[in-house]
């Protein structure tokens, strides 16, 4: 290259930077020309990005204790039944080689713990009255580890093992007008046959999920004393506890292929609780529509600052095109000014949205006994932030501004400058 | 009065042998229609020679802007040609109009209209960043013209902290930094006390002279006609008389 075409490219260079930097120089400044509207626009703007982040983190909150209220509570990440179980409710379909198949769950890795249980529908009868009820038999340590029923106690002890112990809702026993040391006779129907049972039990402990279905329906006893009263020598139910939460939502993973067989049915929570899962879709869902209302409300809002702008200085964008600025010059010019607006809102929005969810992720947001698709939500709610959710609507709303601001830029650009320079005189 | 054909004539027979900037053929420019159709302008030819310092005046409501803006490329005329440089002006596009004012014309508004967000030197180089003139030619320039325009030490200042008459010195400068072929003036001493728009004349006429650039003013003002050295009379948009003082 020789030096004559050195100096050229350096000039060309030294010159491209000169007419790009002025527009961004004229867009710049020209944002603080009305700082009181600026302002004005980056607040709603940023208000509404972490107004966006806010409810993004809350939904997110939200499914997560859903998810884990709806597993830890009683149900489990999965469960394992024989086949046909859970689609006919019948006692007779109950897992014989229970010692097998426990050997087997103590081999894999992903899971934390398991709970087995037998399960019938029950007639609970005090000196009282009388309450229909599923009666649990649970094998007292495997329980704790796998659902919250210990926690859950209020009034006595949990189970120990001793025969004649059962444990009950609080709201089951104030309809049955029972008391710590009370006698409760129950009855089922056998299995294979169904002969009436019966089994006179004193009731040892009072719990309280915090969840009128369950705390109005349950009573747990011993799983050897279940076994004996519902005459069966295996388990209905296995509940499973995982290592990982997420584990539940990789089907790939073996286990789930392995637990499946020609006489095992092992599902994951999302298809024992359906409903729920249908009501997380449909949250997020909702989210996206809060989402592009406030985007939508972002746009006009900003549109409307453009304008405002543009009308105020149409005499200035005429003699800028009067002295020879390319109307696509003036066009770039207003899509920076947007540009520089959506990005000190975006730095504001995702401040102010970090401010608020940390404090919710600290302090959680309670929601005591309000109920949601039958489920109580009995621990406050915290806020989950996510980094690549803030990425994702900060650079979403900056695109928005920028779409928002074509309309502006456009008129903007047409403009005569006869027509522009007459119009404010 | 004179009649068209003869104002036609004159002006044609006057700039023989000299260098046409500016020449408008039947350039007309309406609004309206109908029973409302106002004609701004109305057949008005015209020739402009390099150099030449005119002034067109007229009462309110002549046409003096209209032409004004229609021979700055400014406004589309109804029908007709305006020439500058030899150019067609009239059917170009809004960018290729938007170059063509950059390179060859220079304005001067009434109001200074100079860019309230950039500084005095600002201003004046706004016309060779878009031509992306080296900054050392840039600085170079501006240096000079603010010293002729007598603006040395007010360069950082916003047009919010120059008085108007400062202000309209940066106008002009900003007009004739970047050599145009013609600098078309709208009442630039309206809104200047009698010195300072005397002293603006004085300078412009100076610059006029020691480096031949053509100036058209549009004006009421008796001080821009003592000085100028034609005057075009506009009465109804139409050109009615063309003085020459050579």
């Amino acid at each position: 290259m020789t030096n004559h075409s050195i100096q050229q490219l350096a000039h060309q260079n030294d010159s491209t930077f000169n007419s790009n930097g002025l527009v961004a120089r004229l867009a710049k400044r020209s944002i603080f020309r009305n700082t009181r509207r600026t302002v004005l626009t980056v607040f709603l703007i940023s208000c509404s990005l972490a107004a966006i982040l806010f409810t993004d983190s809350f939904v997110r909150g939200m499914v997560g204790s859903m998810i884990k209220i709806s597993t830890q509570t009683f149900l489990g990440e999965g469960q394992i039944h024989l086949q046909g179980f859970r689609a006919a409710n019948d006692i007779d379909l109950y897992i014989k080689n229970d010692e097998l198949l426990f050997q087997k769950l103590d081999a894999i890795k992903e899971i934390k713990a398991y709970a087995p249980r037998v399960l019938s529908g029950a007639m609970t009868s005090s000196s009282e009255n009388v309450a229909s009820a599923i009666v649990y038999g649970v094998d007292a340590i495997k329980e704790a580890q796998v659902s919250k029923l210990k926690q859950a106690m209020i009034q006595g002890n949990y189970l120990s093992g001793l025969e004649g112990e059962i444990l009950l809702g609080n709201r089951l026993a104030d309809l049955l007008e029972v008391s710590l040391g009370d006698r409760l006779v129950v009855t089922v129907s056998e299995a294979n046959g169904g002969d009436l049972s019966q089994a006179l039990f004193r009731v040892s402990g009072l719990f309280s999920f915090n969840e009128r279905n369950m705390d109005n329906g349950m009573v747990f006893i011993n799983l050897s004393q279940g076994q004996q009263l519902l005459n069966i020598d295996g388990v209905h139910e296995v509940a499973l506890r995982l290592e990982e939460l997420n584990q539940a939502d990789d089907k790939s993973l073996s286990f789930w292929q392995e637990l499946n067989t020609e006489q095992l049915e092992t599902l994951r929570w999302q298809a024992l609780v359906p409903q729920l899962n249908s009501m997380l879709a449909m949250t997020k869902y909702s989210t996206l529509i809060v989402s592009v209302i406030m985007y939508i409300l972002v746009a006009l809002g900003l549109i409307n600052t453009m304008f405002m702008s543009i009308f105020e200085r149409q005499t200035e964008f005429g003699i800028l095109l009067a002295i020879g600025t390319r109307p696509k010059q003036l066009f770039l010019q207003i899509i920076l000014e947007g540009f520089f607006i959506g990005l000190l809102s975006v730095l504001a929005g995702l401040l102010l949205a970090f401010i608020f969810c940390y404090w919710g992720s600290v302090t959680g947001i309670d929601y005591s006994d309000i109920e949601m698709t039958g489920m109580t939500l009995n621990e406050p709610i915290y806020l989950i932030l996510d980094v690549f959710s803030f990425a994702q609507m900060g650079i979403a709303t900056l695109g928005v501004i920028v779409i928002a601001c074509l309309y502006p830029a456009m008129h903007a650009a047409r403009l005569q400058p006869s027509f522009a320079m007459r119009k404010t005189h | 009065m004179k009649n068209l054909a003869e104002i036609t004539q004159m002006t044609e027979k006057n700039s023989a042998n000299k260098q046409t900037v500016i020449e408008s053929k039947l350039l007309c420019r309406h609004f309206g229609q109908g029973d409302t159709l106002v004609k701004a302008l109305d057949n008005a030819n015209l020739t402009i020679e390099k150099g030449e310092f005119t002034a067109i005046i007229g009462p309110s409501g002549s046409g003096k802007s209209t032409l004004l803006q229609l021979i700055g490329g400014l406004d589309n005329p109804s029908s007709g040609d305006v020439f500058l440089d030899n150019k067609n002006i009239s059917h170009m596009t809004g960018t290729q109009l938007s170059d063509f004012r950059r390179d060859h014309i220079g304005f001067i508004f009434q109001s200074y209209n100079l860019i309230p967000v950039l500084s005095a030197r600002e201003n004046i180089e706004y016309i060779m960043l878009l031509q992306d003139v080296s900054t050392s030619e840039r600085q170079k320039r501006v240096d000079m013209i603010m010293h002729a325009v007598g603006l040395e030490g007010l360069g950082e200042r916003r047009p919010a902290e120059l008085s108007g008459g400062q202000q309209q010195r940066v106008a002009v400068a900003r007009a004739m930094v970047s050599k145009p072929s013609i600098i078309l003036a709208d009442e630039p001493t309206a809104n200047l006390d009698s010195k300072t728009g005397a002293d603006l004349l004085d300078m412009m006429k100076e610059l006029n002279e020691q480096q031949n650039m053509t100036f058209v003013f549009s004006t009421h003002d008796p001080k821009i006609m003592e000085r100028a050295r034609r005057i075009i009379r506009l009465v109804d948009g139409r050109i009615v008389d063309d003085e020459r003082r050579d």
